[in-house]
């Protein structure tokens, strides 16, 4: 035992005050009595209580006195060293991986972890600081080092365990520089799963990232259990017989285990099938001739038992196949186009020679309808557009005034333009070509000796659509559809003009992982919340499950929003992979106890006990003061 | 019961010579033809001694006693003035009864013996005077200067060798340290009716001081160191209770009789009603 605050105990002077006190009120009152004969009488009667009552005096003197001295001492802030305590800097980290919702340790790791965590907060002494690192994909310290208890237990009530791996490189980077240059106990609460495969500096993983630590973190190992099933795949096929779907389901426990797993199309039960699992192997299960219209498969994995984490039990897929761009091919017959365009995917060409009439087609294309077409291709016949159709213009179809026409194609320069990549235009001849007067925004892409060989540009003001790509010349009349440049320019310009659904929208992604949604596009989240993407794109995927996105923007064409979905899959392996494993936490497959539980010490401070004390002396010295003089008498009449 | 001279018949006797021919009953003779004395009640004279004791301690005033406490501040008028006016309340029934009235206080002076309602006045005089010349003593000096009070038994017992039979009333609080038992004895032995009127206020009744205190005895000036909480405060009236109870009966067995007065009490109720359930007065 030792005290912090040593001159308080300077305090213990005023017990002089005190016993002076005392001496002064011995002296007593004097007091004329007719006689003392009765009182000598009392007096003897009292003889033998006389040694109480001098006791009883000396009683209130030594309780004031003890009382003194207890609140001196509690001053002087005494404490005790606590063995097996949290004292000083202290910086926890608390594995809060995918792994940590396994339920082997009920109620489940990460419920456990948090309830050693506050074990160790509720040993923090007076002074000692301590700081919480939430160890997921991005490692966040849950509060500043700090003494406050209750904000240490509010931030760790708020942890939640997240649906990705555990990055322990940036988890220790971040304690490192949490710590600065003191040397603070640095404790692990983790399962060890997945560390292996956290990602690690650049050269690769260490044997054990949290050997970086040192010697002065200890672990405090979680998880008891491997037994886990999990569906590791998911994919669709397009097939002859229909869209077909791969299921793959492992078993990461060591016990052979069975497991129902259903597959669902748009939320309909398609199949179910009871798979035999050997231990540690993964058993794949192919399913056939789904409608290839569907939106979405669902697999759910089910079984009794062996099954300690829920999160990988599910997988999601998209049915990418459905994103088709339809484009009206206004021509009397290009075979070299008409190939071009069919070996694009996604592309759903409709060939036409006249217009299509709608019974009110004036009506339709005066409110800037556009027939359902994403794209419009006018191969030397024209045809009234709105001004927000995406139009490809081959030959005499633009609808720009003709001055004239040139011959000397000789060629001279290509702009940088997305319909120009990867076209090499040198090897192309003309014959002749047509000489617009065309507008400003419509930019030449090829300039030859007599003029631009092709045109591409969109109208301002137009953002979602009007799209142009003008070939102003008959390809028939050129050798361009000879060209290696041609399918390349082709899809080059329908890319352009029409970009494919989805484009860029990956169909699953992680948990967590942001997609590159338009701004305004509308996500519908699998609990039925549904988000409107702002300009930083779209990253409120934390729900495993189809998220359904209606893209608008820049990106989509004239149409009406489209519909693009993605899914959300959890399927990470190494974190379905449970096995607590020590030595890719710390570097050893067995933690000596004394590793385990450190011999730290911390100062415990007892002055509230003291106080109290102090408090129970002072009531006694009252009470027993208060019972030795006569209350109030009123007088009885005699 | 001796005949004597007086108004009251008490009986007839044959007339025997050397009587008194005076009183012999003459309506009696004429019808008889026998001479018959007629016999009177002997008019024995009862004398009345008050013993009053004028001793510091019943010089005592209670100090403490405040105002706000009216019954206290009356009893505080002090023992003396209440055994004062019992001394005088007695006598004037005395002298009006005819009786001889012999009062004498503690410091040996003595009124009487005096006989007749007149003499009221005289003894009130007497104690009034005497009341004033112990204030002045007092006041001028030191208690502890003053002669030390005779104690009971020497006082009575002196008393008792020349005191005629008859009725004595004792007004005193007895606080002597000797006690008064053969005090009471030599006043039977001169076949005195003893009546002790015991006399104590109501700060030795129930005293109420608090706290440590210096008892300092006002006759013998001795001290006594008393640490007065509830126990020694109930232990003290415990005492007092004993004390008088010891009193009383030593009075029984001596013939005595015996009663307590509180000075609080209003003398009217003592005198017309204590007193008179006593059987002291008639």
């Amino acid at each position: 035992m030792n005290v912090l605050n040593a001159p308080a105990l300077l305090f213990a002077l005023l017990a002089i005050p005190i016993v002076l006190l005392y001496l002064l009120r011995l002296r007593r009152r004097e007091q004329t009595v007719s006689s003392t004969l009765l009182w000598r009488q009392v007096l003897l009667d009292r003889e033998a209580n006389t040694l109480w009552q001098r006791l009883r005096r000396n009683l209130l003197l030594l309780l004031q006195l003890i009382t003194l001295a207890l609140l001196v001492f509690a001053l002087s802030r005494p404490y005790v060293d606590a063995p097996g305590g949290v004292s000083g800097r202290h910086i926890v980290l608390l594995d809060a991986s995918a792994s940590m919702q396994a339920t082997d340790t009920p109620p489940s790791r990460f419920e456990v972890a948090r309830a050693r965590a506050r074990d160790m907060i509720a040993q923090l002494g007076p002074g000692d600081t301590m700081s919480i690192i939430l160890v997921d994909r991005a490692p966040r310290a849950l509060t500043a080092a700090t003494d406050n208890k209750a904000e240490l237990l509010n931030a760790l009530d708020a942890a939640q365990p997240s649906l990705h791996a555990a990055n322990w490189s940036a988890a220790i980077a971040l304690a490192q520089a949490t710590a600065g240059s003191e040397s603070p106990l640095i404790t692990v609460i983790s399962d060890g799963a997945g560390a292996a495969s956290s990602p690690g500096p650049a050269s690769g993983l260490p044997a054990s990232p949290l050997s970086l630590l040192g010697d002065t973190a200890r672990f405090v190992p979680i998880g008891a259990s491997s037994d886990n099933l999990a569906i590791t795949n998911l994919s669709l096929r397009r097939t002859l017989q229909g869209l077909a779907a791969l299921v793959r389901v492992e078993n990461l426990g060591d016990q052979p285990r069975e497991a129902l797993v259903s597959l669902r199309v748009d939320g309909a039960l398609a199949d179910a099938r009871t798979l035999l699992l050997p231990a540690g192997q993964s058993v794949a299960w192919t399913v056939s001739g789904l409608d290839l219209r569907a939106s979405s498969v669902q697999a759910t994995l089910q079984a009794d038992a062996g099954n300690a984490l829920a999160i990988d039990d599910t997988a999601y897929a998209v049915n990418t196949a459905r994103n088709i761009r339809r484009a009206l091919l206004l021509s009397r017959g290009n075979l070299f186009l008409e190939q071009a365009l069919v070996a694009l995917p996604e592309l759903e060409v409709t060939r036409a020679v006249t217009p299509p009439m709608l019974p009110d087609a004036g009506l339709l294309l005066a409110a800037g309808g556009n027939f359902g077409f994403d794209l419009f291709i006018l191969d030397g016949l024209t045809m009234t557009l709105p001004p927000e159709a995406n139009v490809l213009y081959i030959g005499a179809a633009a609808p720009f005034t003709v001055t004239g026409e040139f011959s000397n194609t000789a060629y001279v320069r290509a702009e940088a333009h997305p319909v120009m990549d990867a076209v090499d235009w040198r090897p192309v001849n003309l014959l002749n070509a047509t000489l617009f007067d065309a507008p400003a925004w419509l930019k030449p892409l090829v300039q030859t000796q007599g003029g631009p060989a092709l045109y591409a540009g969109q109208p301002i003001g137009l953002p979602d659509g009007g799209r142009v790509v003008a070939i102003p010349f008959d390809l028939r009349r050129s050798d361009l559809p000879l060209q290696i440049a041609f399918p390349v320019l082709i899809a080059n310009a329908v890319e352009w003009l029409a970009p494919a659904q989805g484009a860029g929208i990956p169909a699953s992604v992680r948990p967590g992982e942001a997609v590159a949604l338009p701004p305004n596009s509308r996500v519908q989240l699998p609990d039925g919340s549904v988000v409107t993407v702002g300009e930083r794109g779209f990253a409120d995927t934390d729900q495993p499950g189809i998220y359904q996105a209606l893209v608008s923007g820049a990106r989509a064409p004239v149409r009406a929003p489209a519909r693009s979905d993605f899914a959300v899959n959890f399927i990470n392996r190494s974190e379905s992979n449970i096995a607590p494993n020590l030595q890719a936490l710390a570097g050893r497959t067995e933690l000596a106890p004394a590793a385990a539980t450190d011999t730290a010490t911390s100062q415990r401070e007892i002055w509230p006990w003291l106080a109290a004390l102090a408090l129970v002396v002072l009531l006694a010295e009252w009470w027993i003061y208060q019972r030795g003089l006569p209350a109030f008498n009123p007088r009885r009449n005699t | 019961m001796r005949r004597g001279r007086s108004i009251e018949f008490a009986d007839y006797r044959t007339y025997t010579p050397g009587d008194d021919p005076r009183r012999v009953d003459w309506n009696i003779y004429a019808r008889l033809e026998k001479p018959f004395i007629k016999l009177y009640e002997d008019e024995q004279d009862l004398t009345v001694h008050i013993l009053l004791d004028a001793s510091p301690s019943m010089r005592w005033r209670d100090e403490t006693a405040g105002g706000a406490d009216f019954a206290r501040s009356a009893g505080a008028s002090g023992k003396w003035t209440r055994a004062a006016q019992l001394a005088i309340a007695i006598g004037h029934i005395a002298l009006t009864s005819g009786d001889r009235l012999l009062v004498e206080l503690s410091t040996r002076e003595r009124f009487g013996p005096k006989r007749g309602a007149n003499a009221t006045a005289e003894l009130i005089a007497f104690i009034e005077t005497r009341s004033v010349e112990m204030d002045l003593r007092e006041s001028r000096i030191e208690p502890s200067l003053l002669a030390p009070a005779i104690s009971l038994n020497a006082w009575w017992k002196r008393y008792a060798l020349d005191a005629r039979p008859g009725i004595c009333v004792i007004i005193s609080d007895l606080l002597d340290a000797e006690g008064c038992a053969e005090g009471l004895n030599a006043l039977g032995a001169s076949r005195l009716d003893t009546r002790l009127l015991h006399t104590l206020c109501p700060a030795e009744l129930e005293p109420e001081f608090a706290g440590d205190v210096r008892l300092k005895d006002i006759e013998t000036t001795a001290t006594q160191d008393v640490s007065l909480d509830d126990a020694t405060l109930r232990q003290y009236r415990d005492r007092l209770r004993a004390w008088t109870a010891d009193l009383r009966d030593l009075c029984r067995k001596r013939g005595a009789r015996y009663h307590l007065t509180n000075t609080a009490t209003p003398i009217e109720q003592i005198m017309l009603r204590d007193l008179r359930r006593e059987g002291w007065l008639v």
